[in-house]
């Protein structure tokens, strides 16, 4: 078989070629163009530092932040709005964040095959004021830690709010929740 | 035969483009057909999306820069109603930290090593910024203008962004010539200097 000159042939496997000639056509490109596309993004991406699986953790993040609406907020404002308002309006702002959990929780539940790692996912990629993650299951229960140190006392408790709105959503229940400044410490088992 | 579950065909590639693939696969100890699949199982998931595989990387240097910029990703809604209150129980504080919030992004820049501090900052912030419809900040000469067209913000959050906004310009050396904002659009401009 002649090949192009400066070309090589690389398997995959037919079922991902349909899928890689249906998505070219809808962009009105040949495969060959796509596919060159593609490797081209996987070197750059290797460049930065990461692979694919950790672009497409961060794809799964961005594209949740787009559907939920997502903004970025500076870290020292976050942590002003946090402050002023969490001392005067406690129970109005813990409120709101659960809520907030809670919808992400449901889109994760309903997106993923795994939301739990999804949202760890989450907040690994959009939380880098923490400096530790950590969601583990163990039988019918779930262990999520969460450490910073930059993170206020208040912060931490809207954090922790947030986090168990988003895991009751998911389908856990609280069987103990413990938060100091900068860290959280959560134990859910199955059943909400 | 391992291979013999799953049908497999060939695609002609750029060479020298599957070379450096080959070797980044070795890198990371994946066999480049493994690698091929995980890279076009990813183009083909951003495209369904109606997003291409160059933006979501592009997404990804966006989510990089912002975490060095100190900026945090969050629910826009949240964000809101916690501007609301801080703004209505302490304006001028809510104000002041904001204001503060921009010299000190501004300054992250200024005091960088990039070459064009002030284009380094107009392409972040306008990525940082993608819930508004529209954001633009244009120089030309010794002025500067921003835009921002965001039905979305609420009327506090708006004073708010825009004291981030002259934190930045100031602490690049403009101030404000002219500014009109209303609930959801900001138009400044700002003149080097002052003059």
């Amino acid at each position: 078989m002649t090949q192009p000159k400066g070309k090589k042939l690389v398997y995959v496997p037919e079922d991902l070629l349909e899928e890689v000639a249906k998505a070219s056509r809808g962009r009105g490109e040949t495969i060959s163009k796509f596919v060159e596309e593609a490797l081209r993004q996987a070197v750059r991406v290797n460049k930065a530092g990461y692979d694919p699986q950790q672009l497409a953790e961060y794809f799964e993040v961005m594209q949740a932040q787009r559907v939920l609406g997502g903004a970025f907020v500076p870290l020292e404002v976050l942590n002003y709005l946090t402050n002023k308002t969490c001392r005067e309006e406690k129970e109005q702002l813990s409120a709101k964040w659960y809520e907030s959990g809670k919808w992400h929780g449901k889109y994760l539940k309903e997106k993923f095959e795994n939301p739990t790692q999804a949202f760890k996912a989450f907040l690994e990629a959009s939380r880098w004021d923490l400096n530790e993650v950590e969601i583990k299951k163990e039988g019918e229960k779930v262990k999520v830690r969460c450490v910073s140190t930059v993170l206020t006392a208040e912060a931490t408790e809207l954090l922790a709010k947030f986090i168990e709105g988003a895991m009751h959503s998911i389908g856990y229940k609280t069987v103990k929740s413990e938060y100091v400044k900068g860290m959280i410490v959560l134990e859910l088992s199955e059943g909400f | 035969m391992k291979a013999g579950k799953v049908k497999r065909k060939t695609l002609v590639a750029r060479e020298d483009l599957v070379d450096r693939l080959s070797e980044v696969a070795k890198q990371r100890g994946y066999s480049l057909y493994a690698m091929v699949n995980e890279v076009l199982e990813l183009a083909v998931k951003a495209e369904e999306t109606g997003v291409d595989l160059k933006r979501v990387v592009e997404e990804r240097d966006i989510l990089e820069a912002a975490r060095e910029a100190g900026f945090i990703l969050g629910l826009e809604s949240l964000w809101y109603e916690m501007a609301e209150l801080a703004y209505e129980k302490a304006r001028s504080r809510a104000l002041k930290s904001w204001f503060e919030a921009g010299v000190w992004l501004a300054k992250r820049y200024a005091t960088g090593e990039v070459e064009d501090a002030f284009a380094a900052f107009k392409k972040d912030l306008e990525a940082f910024t993608w819930n508004a419809l529209e954001f633009t900040i244009e120089k030309a000469g010794e002025k500067v203008s921003v835009r921002i067209i965001s039905p979305r913000f609420t009327e506090s959050y708006t004073v708010l962004f825009t004291s981030l906004l002259e934190g930045a310009l100031d602490t690049f050396g403009y101030k404000i010539a002219n500014k009109e904002i209303s609930r959801g659009a900001i138009r400044l401009e700002a003149l080097q200097g002052g003059s």
